[in-house]
């Protein structure tokens, strides 16, 4: 990789992390933010959908859903209204590596907060009835999103280019698997994974100045350290090499009921979250593509052809390896100028000289999205946490100095040269036919 | 354009970041007769040429700067949102200017984003809660200003010209507009903000709340619209109040109560006692006029009908009912967090002293509410709900067959004469 000169406008430091690690190898990260009016306590476990056996399709997401129903001190909907009643909110979120649940307040409740959701996320009681009443919730959340022609179309191409992988299934599971499952084997799979070393707790605002201790007394700090080597997918166990994503390319064309534009979607694997340098050349390498009205395909298909309702890039960061995603929509009778637009633009930009300004142009662009996304404690602590879950110990603006790494001619040779048709999985999606 | 631009300064110490929000008090809800839409379509094309900058020129100084530029056109007003480095601002904010004053509406650029908005009409119609948001609209608002979404209908876009852009922009600025701005500002701001017609807060504000709108009593109580989804989506609502209307304070109380957090009523009864839908909650948003106050919620055909009654009895006791102390508590510090969680970011902080002046509302609005919300009582909710919530609709979207069976749930109710 060539190195560059820095053309970022003033790189700000941003609030200073602090990590500290538990002898049971469960992680703090802290982030001051003196002004904030809440503070964000964030609680991540690597807990996503790919630790996922066998008949626990789903496990993960229902868990997710299970801990909001009470624990052994909290009884259903306490912890909803106790974090409420302090002017503040709750949520979760459950991916693909990893999950989290992550509490609002003020500061001065933060004591108070950390106790209700420690205890709540380690000690779930996965009472019986709740669990039945829970699967049914479940179960509309999974219909509801099969209403959703996007959704289907989304999840069909993740289907197909891991037809092998935990990635390539829904995280919300599948119905036969939740119908399957009991509270014991769900408390199986919450000790399996919800372990010292899988665990990392992120706190963003202000920070009170014996944070260090409360957590040191916490359930965090009690949970075990996952020396069991009998354990299945062993505690501590984190991102793989790119080349192990069983990634299959190809091209397929599927109608998909109720949809009302056509859409062209392309896959291609890329570097893993463990790799931020090679994530950080796919960011530039889309920005490049498809990021504003001046960027090439966008350029191209929606300014100057107007082929395209819209045509986007994204790179979803993941621990076994990241995704590059295009989806253009536009009128079904334009998908194959469509394709053949998109491939000769792809083609291009692996065999032409990048130029500078487009470099800069997309240094800023990706650059000011990373210092604009952490304003606000949750957004703070949300890209500290799931970072240090992982093991990453960086400050929240090292991403910018991985992005000036990036030339443009390395761009153009180790990233252009890889975002090519012939190595994505690409879908086409009709609608379908009315009768 | 007669209209003055108000500026609203609102420094805060953040690394570098400022937020600036062009407020236009023009919206979809002035959309004339037969060009639903048209508002859309000018604030789509505002940013696509104006002052010294062509389309491109604009789009190279902006996406150059990495700043972000958006323009969204609600019910109320167009608001235009700008995101930069305190570095670039000086070269950056001048364009908010530009485009409230020399928008170029260049006949081209018309008809792409025409194109692109009829195509997003259509796609918008795969989501069945758009679907069932557009039936409940219709039928509170029918040909009022809040009846149609505001990217437009399609035959009225269609018909859309560049004279017809012409005159909505000569029109653009004759309510005025509020620029709010927030976060680190750039050294010089005054000068900056020289090609705006007025700096700082005018003596009188130019525009005052309009209390006495009503869209009027629906023509029906009920909506229909099917498709073929696996669950039934179902919206309950009235057109209510203006926001800051006297009244408003309870029923935003009364929303925090139905619908917000995990701990609101309507999570608690549909998901968690009895396990019938995932996605519930309460849709009111701040208008300028009778904003909606909508339940909503999405429920599989076996155990729509289930859904749907406990839809309607959450509406009833609001009705006949007076709230226990105990919610009524939860239900305030729910409405002082909310303050707290939508002043987090500048976008957030600059957005919220647009709104308010823009709505012709105190720049303490907030703050007063606050100081309101003790003396407020469960009666008062009564009241209010009593004098505002006593005729909702109801829309639907969903199978057929399942539609036809919810339609005598609705009839048996206690609301169907509306």
């Amino acid at each position: 990789m060539g190195l560059c000169h820095g053309t970022l406008t003033a790189i700000s430091s941003g609030p200073p992390l602090e990590y500290f690690t538990f002898t049971n190898g469960s992680t703090l990260v802290s982030a001051d933010l003196p002004g904030a009016s809440l503070i964000c306590l964030d609680f991540w476990c690597r807990g996503g959908s790919f630790w996922e056996q066998s008949g626990e399709e789903g496990m993960a997401h229902f868990l997710e859903h299970m801990v909001f129903k009470g624990s052994e001190r909290l009884q259903p909907g306490d912890f909803d209204r106790q974090i409420e009643a302090l002017g503040g909110s709750s949520n979760a979120a459950t991916g693909f590596d990893d999950v989290h649940f992550h509490v609002l307040v003020p500061p001065k409740e933060t004591s108070a907060a950390l106790d209700l959701l420690l205890d709540l996320v380690l000690h779930p009681s996965l009472d019986e009835g709740s669990f039945s009443m829970e699967r049914e919730v479940v179960l509309e959340e999974i219909a509801q999103y099969r209403d959703q022609p996007d959704d289907l179309v989304f999840q069909k191409v993740l289907e197909r280019c891991f037809p092998k992988h935990p990635y390539g299934r829904p995280v919300l599971g599948i119905d036969s698997s939740l119908k399957g499952m009991n509270p014991q084997g769900m408390r199986r799979y919450h000790q399996r994974r919800y372990q010292g070393p899988n665990c990392c707790l992120a706190v963003a605002g202000a920070i009170p100045t014996d944070l260090i201790s409360q957590v040191r007394g916490s359930a965090l700090t009690a949970l075990s350290n996952g020396a069991d080597p009998s354990l299945p997918n062993p505690p501590g166990e984190g991102s793989r090499s790119t080349e192990q994503l069983p990634f299959q390319s190809g091209r397929e064309c599927h109608r998909f009921p109720r949809l009302e534009s056509a859409r062209l979607v392309m896959v291609w694997p890329t570097a893993a979250a463990s790799d931020p340098i090679g994530v950080a050349g796919a960011d530039l390498a889309t920005t490049i593509l498809s990021e504003g009205r001046r960027s090439r395909l966008v350029q191209r298909l929606r300014e100057d052809l107007q082929i395209v309702e819209s045509i986007d890039m994204d790179v979803t960061t993941l621990e076994q390896g990241s995704l590059v995603m295009l989806e253009a929509c536009c009128p079904e009778e334009q998908l194959e100028r469509v394709e053949q637009e998109i491939n000769q633009e792809l083609l291009r930009s692996a065999e032409e000289p990048m130029l500078e300004e487009e470099r800069s142009r997309a240094l800023q662009l990706v650059g000011n999205g990373y210092r604009f996304s952490l304003e606000a404690p949750g957004s703070v602590a949300a890209c500290a946490g799931s970072q240090a879950v992982w093991g990453r110990q960086r400050q929240l603006l090292e991403p910018l100095n991985d992005l000036e790494l990036w030339s443009a001619t390395a761009l153009q040779e180790q990233v252009m040269q890889r975002l090519q048709p012939d190595q994505a999985f690409t879908l086409i999606a009709r609608p379908a036919e009315t009768t | 354009m007669n209209g003055i631009t108000e500026l609203v300064i609102d420094p805060v110490a953040t690394t570098g970041v400022l937020s600036a929000k062009l407020w236009i008090r023009r919206g979809s809800g002035a959309d004339p007769l037969g060009q639903r839409g048209g508002h859309q379509l000018l604030g789509s094309v505002l940013s696509r040429g104006c002052g010294p900058l062509d389309h491109v020129q604009l789009a190279d100084l902006v996406e150059g700067c990495g700043a972000g530029l958006r323009c969204d056109t609600h019910e109320d007003g167009i608001l235009v949102s700008l995101k930069c480095t305190q570095t670039d601002a000086e070269r950056l904010l001048p364009i908010l200017g530009w485009m409230l004053q020399q928008p170029h509406l260049n006949p081209a650029q018309i008809a792409l984003e025409k194109e692109l908005s009829l195509q997003a009409l259509q796609r918008q119609q795969e989501d069945p809660f758009q679907r069932a948001f557009d039936g409940w609209r219709q039928l509170a608002y029918g040909q009022g200003p809040y009846g149609h979404d505001p990217l437009g209908v399609p035959g009225d876009l269609e018909s859309l010209h560049h004279d017809h852009l012409i005159a909505l922009a000569d029109r653009l600025n004759d309510g005025g507009s509020v620029l709010a701005l927030s976060g680190t500002l750039p050294e010089g701001i005054q000068t900056i903000l020289q090609s705006y017609e007025e700096s700082g807060r005018p003596e009188k504000t130019s525009h005052s709340p309009d209390w006495t709108a009503d869209p009027g009593q629906p023509d029906s109580s009920l909506t229909l619209n099917p498709v073929e989804t696996e669950q039934v989506v179902m919206m309950l609502g009235q057109a209510t109040l203006p926001h800051g209307h006297p009244d408003d304070l309870a029923l935003r109380v009364l929303h925090a109560h139905l619908g917000s957090g995990m701990s609101s009523l309507l999570f608690r009864r549909l998901r968690e006692d009895h396990g019938v839908a995932y996605d519930v909650g309460v849709h009111h948003p701040a208008r300028q006029h009778s904003a909606p106050f909508v339940m909503h919620a999405s429920t599989g055909v076996e155990r729509a009908q289930l859904s749907l009654e406990l839809l309607m009895k959450s509406w009833e006791e609001l009705l006949d009912t007076v709230i226990a102390k105990r919610d009524l508590d939860l239900a305030m510090a729910k409405f002082r967090g909310q303050l707290a969680h939508a002043s987090q970011t500048t976008g957030q902080r600059a957005e919220r002293r647009a709104q308010l002046r823009g709505l012709g509302l105190p720049d303490d609005h907030d703050r007063r509410c606050l100081d309101q919300l003790d003396n407020l009582t469960g009666v008062d909710l009564r009241t209010a709900a009593r004098q505002h919530l006593k005729k909702p609709t109801l829309s639907l979207c969903g199978p057929s067959s399942t539609l036809n069976r919810l339609e005598s749930v609705w009839g048996n109710g206690p609301f169907p004469s509306t």
